[in-house]
């Protein structure tokens, strides 16, 4: 129904609009003052300007480390301010480099855990390691290393052929051609630190006076253990799937050629046969960098079916002169070869 | 049920509308306009400047002296047919100092609008318009570096709020529709203004730049007293929406910003001598970066294509999603009372805006830092970019906008760091006390502004900044005061500004600067005047200026601001009144700059040391 109302009721009715506007504006006063005031805006200005100060240094959570076991080793440290820091750890008789990076405030378990794992080859050993703090790539003097032992090695996935260690079952063959390589130091080495354990296998041709002139200076052939299977056990025949991986060693020596074959077992008869069974070149290479390289090749890049892989019989290692590069007379060629695996899903990650 | 008796539309004729800005305003007596009328603008200006310091002393690059100038002739040419019917164009032809024989000769349209009232009721406006709605919605704020500006310094001021159609009421100009109209009540209400407009900021470049345009309006209502304290209630409702239209050109994101506001003013007791109102505004901002993306409708269904084989077809349309969305909200709230047998109103009020308020016609500056100066912008052998001065503040159009921006306009902490966007600066709480004594007859009129802010959120660090704003004012009529019968007007203005925080040593700040205003016009002979003025700046201090992205996101900072700089601005000339709004003036003008400021490491300072001096005839004509 609607009226007309008099004069002084609309003037109550302002009246009582007068006071609801009042306590709504105390409303509106209260709801007005609830803003994100959490954080800050931009970035914290200790990190773009203030010089940096360590607030604890570098420390490990525990003495020992047992990666064979499953164990990790978390580092701790804190600073001032975001910074970008670099936990360097250096194994001791391997002289492997493992580096945590990170840009943070704080260093803990979520940014800095070590698996046992190695950025630049060789691979740790059970061995003592030593880990520096670097900030802006300078090592920090007012955080002492810190020493931890690690009791056992990480071990990796895949199926190992060979670590050319003592222990080691696989069967080695210095093949044809040995008259060419030098004698005294081809085979299983540790001139230097290997890449795995502590020997690799080391091809070196003859040197001196008389030099080995020929292109193929010789090769070495990996079996499987006598009293073992017929074949190399591998993690999976699928050749998208399976990598071959080796790591190389490079003594800068130039006209060298790195060749490692991977042979089947075309026949069936559990051996291989050289000129009958099938191999393919995995790795042929000029070596003519300097230190350990880990090569990862997926069997996708070669044409063995899914059966063949079933069937690996053969790894064999060839030392190549470039023939075409070398002065006259040729100088020697050599390089070293260590922890030959298979993995599935993927190369070898260090 | 109704409250009130019918209301009675107000009757319109142009004589009740806002006056344009233009070049002349027309009438007030509707019918003495009818007509056709051409009026307009005509101004002359020729100024030398010159360098100097030591810096000019060891500066082979840098001219010594720049000369330039203008002349502009804007015609106006007003119709009026009826009483309610008005157009108004403006052509302008400007040639700069030096073009000739047609070198250098701009002609342009610098203005068009038509205005009217439909049916004595609607009120419209299409064409160039200005609007203001309040200080948190649709507003522009004064520009930087100014006080009170010494009537020394007021030609050049006046020819760029000439130029940059600055109004003088914190209006800002658009290119639209505006519809409006009001309502009367003869019970309970006492009127109820409705005004609405939609505008275009910007054009598409039919490629990634998508239209952009801006609407809103208001609705404001007030009541007749109501109690016999003369309680009376004066509320409004704002809407300022910005948008870019995304079904313009091949942009897929653009801006998105409402505000929303409501402001009122309760009068608790209004008697002949003494007024006390609640005053405030209240509301909340959303921005967003919308983005265009192409969605599938439906299922899809399978057709014969012309080949005879099938054809997947997939029905799909264009929906607007939100890249990300920020919204916080604001109030201002305080008791006002004046005491009307002397002018005097004080003015206590409680601000807290958010600091993700986002409001961009209300927070888009005048005088935009970013630009390179105008004249003088490189100095020294090593060509360093000049920091702006009061002489760059007073006269460089370069410096000076009115557009809308679509992000926080980089500001200058030495002139303005507690309140750079005006009463809209987001991120301050904090209590605010004003004074004002202007008396309609008096030969003073005097106002004080102080604030005690703080933030509410944290620049770089969880520690916030504190800040004092103290503004005040004076303008003398000597002439009134000692009775003399000519003009004789002084003028003084003061700002000062202190903001501090702690913190570790990196993240204090310690920034105050002091804007010092003094002036006076004397009549020394018949509409012949002298002038002069002074303007005082010094800033002291560190600082971090942020840098802005997604519209009002601190990015970085891109080093400390360090300064330790003092400028001054000498102005004396003559200036002759053929009449109102007809005079020549002509000016010298110094300024000397310094900065001892210890830049920070790797941070190279500006230019320090020099002075500019500036000679200048300006003629003006509104005809």
């Amino acid at each position: 129904m609607s009226r007309t109302v008099s004069f002084e009721g609309a003037r109550r009715a302002m009246k009582t609009w007068m006071g609801a506007s009042l306590v709504l504006a105390c409303v509106l006063t209260l709801a007005a003052c609830d803003h994100a005031t959490d954080g800050i805006d931009g970035p914290f200005l200790v990190d773009r300007f203030g010089e940096f100060t360590l607030v604890e240094p570098l420390s490990a959570v525990q003495g020992e480390v047992d990666f064979a076991g499953g164990q990790t080793l978390a580092f701790e440290a804190a600073f001032n301010k975001q910074s970008n820091w670099v936990i360097e750890i250096t194994g001791q008789e391997s002289g492997a480099v493992k580096r945590i990076e990170g840009f943070s405030r704080e260093i803990d378990d979520l940014v800095a855990t070590w698996n046992g794992s190695t950025s630049v080859l060789p691979f740790f050993r059970a061995e003592p390691v030593e880990a520096k703090l670097l900030i802006d790539g300078a090592v920090l003097d007012e955080s002492p290393p810190v020493t931890v032992e690690v009791t056992s090695a990480r071990v990796y996935p895949g199926e190992e052929v060979t670590g050319f260690e003592e222990d080691d079952p696989a069967t080695l063959v210095l093949g044809n051609f040995e008259f060419e390589f030098d004698l005294t130091a081809t085979g299983p080495s540790s001139e230097i630190p290997a890449a795995e354990g502590e020997s690799f296998y080391l091809l070196r041709s003859t040197g001196g006076p008389t030099v080995a002139d020929p292109f193929f200076i010789g090769l070495t052939s990996i079996f499987p253990a006598a009293d073992g299977p017929d074949y190399f056990s591998v993690p999976t025949t699928i050749p998208e799937d399976l990598f071959f991986n080796a790591a190389l060693y490079s003594f800068g020596t130039p006209n060298t050629i790195a060749v490692v074959q991977v042979g089947v077992d075309s026949n069936g008869n559990g051996v291989y046969n050289d000129g009958i069974d099938a191999v393919v070149s995995v790795i042929d290479q000029p070596v003519d960098w300097q230190g350990w390289q880990l090569f990862s090749i997926p069997f996708s890049d070669t044409n063995f079916t899914q059966e063949q892989l079933e069937t690996i019989v053969a790894v064999r290692v060839l030392l190549i002169s470039d023939n075409n590069g070398q002065p006259n007379p040729p100088l020697p060629v050599d390089y070293g070869i260590d922890f030959i695996t298979f993995t599935a899903g993927g190369p070898l990650e260090l | 049920m109704r409250l009130f008796s019918l209301p009675r539309l107000l009757a319109l004729t142009l004589a009740l509308l806002p006056v344009a800005a233009s070049a002349q305003a027309p009438s007030d007596d509707p019918d003495e306009g009818i007509g056709l009328r051409f009026n307009g603008m005509g101004r002359t200006l020729l100024q030398q400047t010159n360098l100097g310091g030591n810096l000019a002393d060891e500066d082979t690059v840098t001219p010594e002296s720049q000369t330039d100038g203008e002349f502009v002739l804007d015609l106006a040419l007003n119709a009026q047919p009826n009483s309610n019917t008005e157009v108004q164009g403006v052509i302008r032809f400007r040639n700069e100092f030096g073009g000739f024989f047609g070198a250098g000769v701009n002609v342009e349209v610098r203005e068009l609008w038509a205005r009217g009232v439909v049916a004595d009721v609607i009120r419209y406006r299409v064409g160039d318009m200005d609007k203001v709605l309040t200080p948190y919605t649709l507003y522009l704020e004064e520009e930087d570096g100014v006080v009170l500006e010494p009537e020394v310094f007021r030609p050049q001021k006046d020819v760029l709020y000439y130029e940059e159609f600055y109004t003088g009421r914190n209006t800002r100009r658009l290119q639209g529709a505006n519809l409006g109209f009001g309502l009367e009540f003869e019970q309970g209400l006492e009127a109820l203004d409705v005004d609405a407009f939609v505008a275009r900021l910007r054009g598409t470049n039919f490629s990634d730049t998508p239209t952009r345009l801006i609407s809103g309006g208001r609705a404001s209502m007030s009541t007749v007293p109501l109690t016999s304290y003369g309680s009376q209630v004066n509320l409004g409702a704002n809407v300022v929406y910005t948008w870019d239209d995304l079904n313009s050109g091949n942009a897929n994101e653009g801006l998105r910003n409402w505000v929303l506001s409501t402001d009122f003013d309760i009068a608790v007791l209004d008697n002949p001598s003494f007024n006390l109102s609640v005053i405030g505004e209240g509301g909340l901002s959303t921005v967003s970066l919308s983005e265009r993306v192409r969605e599938a409708t439906g299922l899809p269904t399978t057709v014969t294509g012309p080949d005879g084989g099938s054809v997947v077809i997939q029905d799909s349309a264009f929906v607007v999603n939100s890249i990300f969305e920020d919204d916080d909200t604001f109030i201002e709230v305080g008791l006002r009372s004046v005491y009307k047998p002397l002018d005097l109103s004080v003015t206590a009020r409680f601000v807290n805006v958010g600091p993700d308020f986002f409001s961009a016609a209300a927070q888009s500056k005048r005088v935009d830092f970013s630009r390179a100066l105008g004249v003088y912008n490189r100095l020294g052998n090593d060509r360093l970019e000049r920091l702006p001065t009061l002489f760059d503040l007073t006269r460089d159009a370069e410096l000076y906008t009115f557009r809308v921006s679509e992000e926080l306009m980089a500001y200058d902490p030495r002139y303005s760091n507690v309140l750079p966007y005006g009463n809209a600066t987001p991120n301050r709480r904090g209590a605010r006390l004003g004074i004002d004594y202007t008396p309609a007859e008096g030969a003073l009129d005097a106002s004080l502004d102080l604030a005690l802010l703080t933030e509410l959120r944290g620049q770089g660090t969880t520690e916030l900044k504190d800040f004092l704003h103290l503004r005040a004012s004076a303008d003398v009529d000597v002439a009134t005061l000692t009775g003399l019968n000519r003009l004789f007007d002084v003028t003084l203005g003061l700002q000062v500004e202190d903001t501090s925080r702690g913190g570790v040593e990196v993240e204090q700040v310690d920034l105050s600067s002091l804007l010092f205003e003094a002036g006076f016009a004397f009549e020394i002979y018949n509409r012949l005047d002298v002038l002069a003025g002074t303007k005082l700046r010094t800033a002291s201090g560190r600082e971090y200026i942020p840098i802005f992205e997604n519209f009002n996101d601190v990015r970085d900072f891109p080093a400390p601001f360090d300064i330790d700089d003092q400028e001054t601005l000498l102005g004396a000339g003559l200036r002759y009144r053929f009449r109102d709004d007809v005079y020549l003036t002509v000016q010298f003008q110094h300024l000397s700059y310094t900065n001892d400021a210890t830049p920070a490491e790797g941070v190279t300072l500006p230019p320090e040391d020099y002075s500019f001096g500036q000679i200048f005839a300006l003629y003006s004509m509104f005809f």
